[in-house]
């Protein structure tokens, strides 16, 4: 990434500089932002600095890239945390509803908002939203980071592809499970049906989602791009857009390195889990 | 209407209150008037809090409440006295500034001549800053008292008192710890500095011993970061916002039908222009860029896709400014433009036509139009719509016939304007335009008197007006939205939203 970050068109200076500037003064901008040194001194640099904890310094705040990085963390967190807790909520909600009463007018109704859900685009429906709660009904703000009520529009926004599809996936699983033997022995034992579905079935139908979700939180913690730019919303994702196109190089190496790190970790949780859920993995 | 009743408490209250207001003597008009809070909704967000270290547009309509420049700027281009009371050349090479007396900092520092020497000799010297290197013509800045400055430069500078508009003083102490006053600045403006929470808001609070009475009219201002203007636009109808930039002509009819909404429009000091890369075959031959000019329907770009949002071209400099002259709209002739195609031996002629992806408002409809009537004379036009950093690329290394731009006059000043693109040096790794007569009349345009100036510039605008190494399609409108519980509020042809002598109902 160091190297394609460099060798793609692009010259950080005139980014920074008007339009209208002097090449001389390009050529002394890049001087200090160290881009006048062969690309493998750079590199040296940059991985003794990362040793030391050190991402460098933006080019465009001109203050320490982790720092910049590290500001938009709390609303990228928040912003993704609730639309992770919407996602399971409605999602498995939506997906047991369905698959309990497969066949009938519930189950095609959460069909049909599966599918919405995964084909509206972010942008129209974040533009819909605003129109209807913020600019027609007032009730909640259009954009902006201040508040609960600010994460409304935005997570219900960013929130509507991943619970479509832990809808689905819930709903085909636990129809999978409910037709298995050890189901059928539950009833006939005389176990209530909220028993059987809740704890015997969902249990199980746990662990596909749980990777599905795992995915899912990695993709939103490094940023929802587009719901970010509608919302306004300080985070990640338009943090790293703006340093692509200014070419922040120190800013978008941190970015990748932090998204990568977040990636990882929430993937080792995720195999964590899956020995919680399942003992057959945890004594096999 | 009956008396109101007072209990004895209330009645030794109230004489108590009116004895203490009594005592402390008449209040200030301008404190009894200010009141409230305004919200701005702007379209780039703030990178830096340094006045020197950027020319963004809306970090200028930020910073120019919290730091005063020694000159500011009208919206009708007149200089007039902020810091500096008065200025005069005193030599081709020489400026001198008288200081405005009784201006402190918000940390009660006084403005000083050291302020100046400090923040003139600091833009200078370190060639970090993004504006350093405008100021690089700066020979000493030499303090005369502690109220009047001496500028020396290393040749003519015409343009500074221009330039000086775009640069806040700074109080000599920031010197000591730029980090650290950079978080929290001090300014002379209108407006303290409160708190910014990047990527997202600015708060100002009023400046209650400003120098210039009655002003600000509010006690608080925030500004907002939204780029997406479909998102500032819902911001403004919803009511949480007071005003908004860079409106785009199709959003004009939404906004003015929203209660309690207004839009304002002014022309811009900024010029569409398109240049030409003078160094390829292509269009070398000035019969095929008169030819490209004269195929191009100006009125139509104007009326139907810009919406009337923009007036026709009659100068590389827009009225109003310093070296401007009308010179009439380029004419509209398919006919004479296949003539001079076919004179100029330029058959099967295709340009390579590069924009700057989404920078200007329906640019990629216009260059399609424009294809489409240069196709009419035999023209065929690839449009190359490029990420900006790689548009750039491609200018400096010269692959493209003709390239979408644009280009606002600041400082309110053509200097840049001519001294950037129209001087070999400048132009080099842009249009590679060279003329030794117009470079002549640059440099000789560059003396502090105005009307040599105006003079100058006016021959630079012929010689332009017939060389055409750019097409000039037409100037730009600026276009704002405001609630219309604002008072006073003006829409500037800079582009900035300025609030300082606004008030709210």
């Amino acid at each position: 990434m160091f190297v394609v970050l460099r060798v793609i068109p692009g010259d950080p200076a005139k980014m920074l500089l008007p339009e209208g500037a002097p090449q001389s003064a390009v050529d002394e901008l890049n001087r200090h932002l160290g881009l006048r040194e062969p690309l493998w001194v750079q590199y040296g640099i940059f991985l003794r600095s990362v040793a030391r904890g050190d991402f460098g310094q933006s080019f465009q705040y001109r203050s320490p890239a982790l720092r910049v990085v590290v500001e938009r963390v709390p609303a990228t967190i928040q912003l993704a945390t609730t639309a992770m807790l919407l996602t399971v909520l409605a999602g498995v909600s939506l997906g047991v509803v369905a698959a309990v009463r497969a066949g009938t007018a519930w189950d095609y109704a959460g069909t049909v908002l599966a599918v919405l859900g995964q084909s509206l685009p972010n942008f129209w429906l974040g533009i819909m939203l605003i129109l209807l709660f913020g600019v027609t009904l007032r009730w909640l703000p259009t954009s902006g980071f201040q508040g609960w009520t600010y994460l409304v529009l935005p997570s219900v926004t960013l929130a509507a592809f991943p619970t479509a599809l832990v809808a689905r996936l819930t709903r085909s699983s636990l129809l999978e499970i409910l037709g298995q033997e050890y189901i059928r022995t539950g009833r006939a034992k005389g176990l209530g049906e909220r028993a059987v579905v809740l704890r015997h079935a969902l249990k199980n139908a746990t662990i596909p989602l749980l990777t599905v979700l795992g995915l899912q939180i990695g993709t939103l913690l490094g940023g929802a791009v587009i719901t970010e730019s509608i919302f306004a919303w300080p985070g990640m994702g338009k943090l790293v857009v703006d340093a692509i196109f200014f070419r922040d190089f120190p800013v978008v190496q941190t970015i990748l390195i932090l998204s990568a790190t977040i990636f990882v970790v929430i993937n080792l949780v995720v195999d964590l889990l899956y020995t919680v859920l399942d003992p057959r993995i945890r004594y096999g | 209407m009956g008396i109101p009743h007072l209990s004895r408490r209330q009645f030794v209250a109230g004489g108590a209150a009116a004895l203490t207001a009594a005592a402390a003597g008449p209040r200030p008009a301008a404190a009894q008037a200010r009141r409230g809070e305004i919200i701005a909704g702007l379209s780039e967000r703030m990178l830096t809090l340094d006045p020197a270290n950027h020319y963004s547009i809306s970090s200028t309509s930020v910073l120019r409440h919290v730091y005063d420049p020694l000159v500011d700027v009208t919206n009708d281009d007149k200089f007039v006295p902020a810091l500096a009371e008065s200025w005069r050349a005193t030599s081709n090479t020489a400026w001198r500034f008288t200081l405005r007396r009784g201006v402190s900092f918000h940390d009660g520092t006084p403005f000083t001549a050291d302020s100046v020497v400090f923040t003139l000799k600091r833009v200078r010297d370190n060639t970090k800053l993004i504006k350093s290197f405008v100021y690089q013509d700066i020979e000493d800045v030499q303090k005369d008292g502690d109220y009047a400055v001496t500028v020396t430069t290393k040749r003519p500078f015409g343009s500074l008192p221009a330039h000086l508009t775009m640069l806040g003083m700074l109080p000599p102490g920031a010197g000591a710890n730029e980090d650290a006053f950079f978080t929290k600045p001090v300014g002379s403006g209108p407006f303290r500095f409160v708190s910014w929470t990047h990527g997202d808001h600015v708060e100002l609070a009023a400046n209650p011993k400003y120098w210039k009475a009655g002003i600000p009219k509010v006690d608080k201002l925030t500004v907002r970061f939204i780029p997406e203007l479909s998102t500032r636009v819902s911001a403004l109808r919803a009511g949480e916002i007071h005003v908004i930039d860079r409106v785009w002509p199709d959003m004009v009819q939404t906004l003015r039908a929203t209660p309690g909404v207004k839009v304002l429009d002014t022309p811009a000091i900024e010029a569409q222009r398109w240049h030409f890369q003078l160094a390829r075959d292509s269009v070398k031959d000035p019969r095929v860029r008169k030819a490209v000019s004269l195929a191009i329907d100006r009125n139509v770009i104007i009326k139907d896709l810009l919406l009337g949002y923009a007036r026709p071209v009659v100068c590389p400099v827009p009225p109003g400014l310093l070296g401007h002259t009308n010179l009439g709209q380029k004419p509209y002739d398919p006919e004479k433009a296949r003539q001079l195609l076919k004179q100029a031996g330029a058959t099967n002629l295709t340009l390579d036509f590069v924009l700057m992806k989404d920078l200007y408002p329906k640019q990629l409809e216009i260059a399609q139009a424009v294809a489409a009537m240069l196709g009419d004379v035999g023209i065929k036009v690839n449009i190359r719509n490029l990420e900006i950093a790689t548009a750039r690329e491609q200018r400096t290394a010269g692959n493209y016939d003709l390239f979408f731009s644009g280009w606002a006059q600041m400082p309110h000043d053509p200097d840049w304007y001519f001294g950037q693109w129209f001087t070999k040096a400048g132009a080099e790794k842009l249009t590679r335009f060279s003329d030794p007569r117009v470079e002549q009349l640059i440099a000789e345009g560059r003396v502090p008197d105005p009307k040599v100036r105006q003079q100058k510039y006016e021959e630079i605008d012929r010689l332009l007006w017939e060389d055409e190494p750019e097409i000039w399609p037409y100037y730009t409108v600026a276009i704002y939205a405001i609630s219309d519980k604002l008072r006073n509020f003006e829409a500037r042809r800079d582009y900035y939203v300025l609030l300082h002598e606004v008030g709210i109902a």
